[in-house]
């Protein structure tokens, strides 16, 4: 190391004071000065300055109580999204009774759609229960209303609140949004954090929705009756519990492998039913009084493209439609390309038939109606169309699904023989 | 495709609207047009009939339209356009989404033809002209011929729709004379002249079948009928937005901006809807919790209402009004 030698030779020269003349004070450069030990005679002041505490990381939770209406199996997703994205308490609803239905009824104008209706009835019982913030989302139909109007209802009614209404800021996208929720819930969000964290509750919904279909395929042919149910609330309960993605991860893996373990009694050929329908009403159990789990313990492997997920995080309406193309040309509505789309699959599938759900009132569905005919016709499946309203009676719904299964599986046995 | 020589446009749903716009671009085109019949009982049977049960009243009527055109025989192609809502605070309700593949799959059977379009958002104007010009290429018009026909049409269709509101104008302007004069009656003989403003979706407001009894019925009482979507349209809608901001239909917020502009010109309002219609179910609601100082008469028509119910419902609206005119209400 020649450099290093170099610069040591130097400093022994400057520091040693000249052989040759000692008594003559030495120039000295500034770098060896400043070693030079100063002892003052006082000792040294603290500098005027404050002392602080160790800084603090600033708070950015917001203690309000943030309440989404009831959506079937997707409220950990809810409660995700605004505690970790929005940051705040989540208002974790009971479960929906009768007289959720009635205060929606006696609150809503008479022929709207039902969802509409269901969601008044959480609203209230939210806002009982002490919520400051409802959050509505808004879509292509009358859901696009919806905030507005039920925000109107229940201020006409005397309570007070602010509703987080996703059809504010919608022409700018996800950055109206963004403006959105930093200006009516918690401005100190934390943005980076926030994106990162709506990406987990997105992956979130994606494997719910994949547990669910999962669920409703093998659910309706457990050995011991009630398994695949306890496994279900099992996977949501910790699903609520997560807090993180990785926690996420780990929730639906516990949740997917209690599943697969349990045994089943599965026939190789199984009556087969794919639900197609309106987004609310064909996924909600408690607006379709539990289609999946009716159908499921008939002994029919249920399937459902319908859902959260594939309608938002991943969907591509127009190429789904080039699956239907002869069937529509254009995109007919918010859901009607999933229902023509996914019916046509399961007919080409072999499917044994198609419940086609709906809630009354809901035009794109209805003008679904024809083009299923043509679908149903062209290709021989057997279609139920179901029309739920708030007087929709258990025992009426279980009658017209056991006679329609009865239908399909006389129509497999004659084709078996 | 197919020579295509007639073309036929069913008199329903939007042809109220944009109807003039549709005819005159085909015909400038060297088409002939050929528009269904007014509405009647024989043409709504048909309609009910092809249709699912659940859909609203006018889509009935326009089935019933479309099969009108199919049994009359004489049409190459029917023009059934879809109306998007590219425009989030300016679309339409889904029936006129999905009108083209609801007609052809409701009339697969007959073998109907469809001359068909998708204009994404009504209310940008350069953006549909595109649409209709690269419709006219389709049907073989040369660049030149289609921007020619387009601008005809669109020109047309506005000269139309401002006559209707100068016309409406000059009613109110009138009105407002004789209500001047009635109140400088020294005899007080001199009966104040009843506007009502009759909000309703102009292929409701205009279809005789429909809505005929009910104008009728008003005007039989000696008041004036003034349709809210005859109003200057962009003024409407402009104004629409202090009523809502998150309203998604155009021409409800049309509706909305109509009774904001002449709110202080009426004695009433008849707010009609047909059952079971998406847009109106809420609308109404709105209309009604936020429309203050004007009495309102709401009505549902569905296809079993005879007219008699409507009458006396419109009759009792209306002695009301006189008898509130006549301050016969101390708080009103």
């Amino acid at each position: 190391m020649p450099s290093l030698q170099k610069a040591k030779d130097v400093l022994e020269r400057l520091t040693q004071p000249r052989s040759e003349d000692a008594t003559v004070p030495v120039t000295v450069s500034d770098d060896v000065r400043t070693q030079v030990v100063y002892e003052p005679d006082e000792p040294r002041r603290m500098l005027p300055f404050p002392h602080l505490p160790k800084k603090l990381r600033r708070d950015r939770h917001k203690h309000t109580l943030v309440s989404v209406f009831r959506y079937a199996y997707y409220d950990p997703a809810f409660k995700y999204f605004v505690e970790q994205v929005l940051d705040c308490d989540y208002l974790q609803l009971p479960k929906a009774t009768k007289r959720t239905m009635e205060l929606g009824i006696q609150s809503s104008s008479d022929y709207v759609c039902t969802p509409f209706k269901h969601m008044m009835g959480d609203w209230i019982e939210a806002l009982e229960l002490g919520a400051d913030i409802l959050v509505q989302v808004g879509g292509p139909c009358r859901l696009g209303y919806y905030g507005e109007m039920q925000e109107q209802i229940l201020r006409d009614m005397g309570y007070d609140f602010t509703m987080l209404n996703f059809s504010h800021g919608i022409e700018q996208g996800y950055i109206g949004w963004g403006k959105e929720v930093l200006r009516m819930v918690n401005p100190d969000i934390a943005i980076p954090n926030g994106v990162k964290q709506l990406l987990a509750c997105g992956h979130m919904l994606t494997l719910l929705d994949s547990a669910r279909d999962f669920y409703m395929a093998n659910g309706g042919f457990e050995r011991e009756p009630g398994a695949f149910r306890r496994a279900w609330e099992g996977l949501m309960d910790a699903m609520r519990a997560a807090a993180t993605k990785a926690e996420i991860d780990e929730a639906y893996r516990a949740g997917m492998e209690e599943m697969r373990a349990i045994p089943l009694d599965k026939p190789a050929d199984p009556v087969r039913i794919g639900i197609i329908g309106e987004l609310y009403t064909a996924i909600d159990e408690n607006s379709n009084l539990g289609l999946d789990e009716k159908l499921m313990d008939m002994g029919v492997e249920v399937h459902r493209t319908l859902n959260f997920s594939n309608r938002y995080t991943h969907y591509n309406e127009e190429n789904l439609r080039r699956t239907i193309a002869e069937y529509a040309e254009y995109d007919m509505g918010p859901t009607s390309t999933m229902t023509l789309a996914a019916a046509k699959k399961y007919a080409e599938m072999g499917f044994d038939g198609l419940v086609h759900a709906k809630c009354a009132g809901c035009t794109p569905e209805i003008d679904c109606i024809p083009v299923l005919r043509r679908i149903s016709e062209d290709f021989h499946i057997p279609v139920l169309y179901l029309t739920y309203d708030t007087e929709t009676s258990d025992t009426g719904l279980m009658t017209r699904l056991e006679a329609f299964y009865d239908m399909l599986a006389m129509k497999k046995a004659a084709k078996r023989w | 495709m197919q020579h295509i020589e007639t073309i036929g446009i069913p008199r329903g749903l939007l042809f109220h609207e944009y109807g003039v716009l549709w005819q005159r671009f085909f015909e400038e085109l060297g088409f002939r047009v050929l528009v269904s019949p007014q509405t009647d009982r024989a043409v709504f049977e048909a309609g009910e009939a092809a249709s699912v049960d659940e859909v609203c009243l006018a889509s009935k009527a326009y089935m019933g339209h479309v099969a009108a055109l199919l049994d009359g025989g004489q049409c190459d192609a029917l023009f059934v356009p879809s109306y998007d809502n590219g425009d989030v605070r300016a679309g339409f309700c889904t029936k006129y989404q999905s009108l083209p593949d609801l007609v052809a799959a409701t009339f697969r059977d007959r073998g109907v033809k469809l001359v068909t379009m998708r204009v994404r958002s009504a209310n940008d104007r350069k953006r549909t002209r595109g649409e209709f010009i690269e419709l006219a290429r389709q049907l073989g018009a040369s660049p030149k011929k289609a921007m020619h026909a387009y601008k005809a049409a669109a020109r047309a269709q506005e000269a139309a729709d401002a006559a209707r509101a100068a016309a409406q104008q000059e009613t109110l302007r009138l009105l407002a004379k004789y209500r001047k004069v009635a109140a400088g009656d020294p005899t007080g003989t001199e009966q104040a002249p009843l506007a009502i403003l009759l909000v309703a979706h102009p292929y409701i407001a205009h279809d005789p079948y429909i809505a005929g009894d009910i104008v009728a019925a008003i005007e039989g009482m000696g008041a004036t009928v003034l349709f809210a979507d005859e109003a200057d349209h962009a003024a409407a809608f402009k104004r629409s937005f202090d009523f809502s901001d998150t309203l998604p239909w155009l021409i409800n917020r049309q509706l909305a901006g109509a009774i904001l502009q002449m709110h202080e010109a009426i004695d009433g309002i008849v707010l009609l809807s047909a059952f079971p219609c998406g847009p109106d179910s809420m609308f109404d609601d709105a209309i009604m919790r936020n429309v203050r100082g004007v009495p309102i008469l709401n009505l549902m028509i569905d296809a079993q209402s005879g007219s008699a119910g409507m009458e006396t419902r419109i009759e009792s609206f209306i002695d009301i009004l006189r008898f509130k005119g006549k301050q016969g209400y101390l708080d009103a």
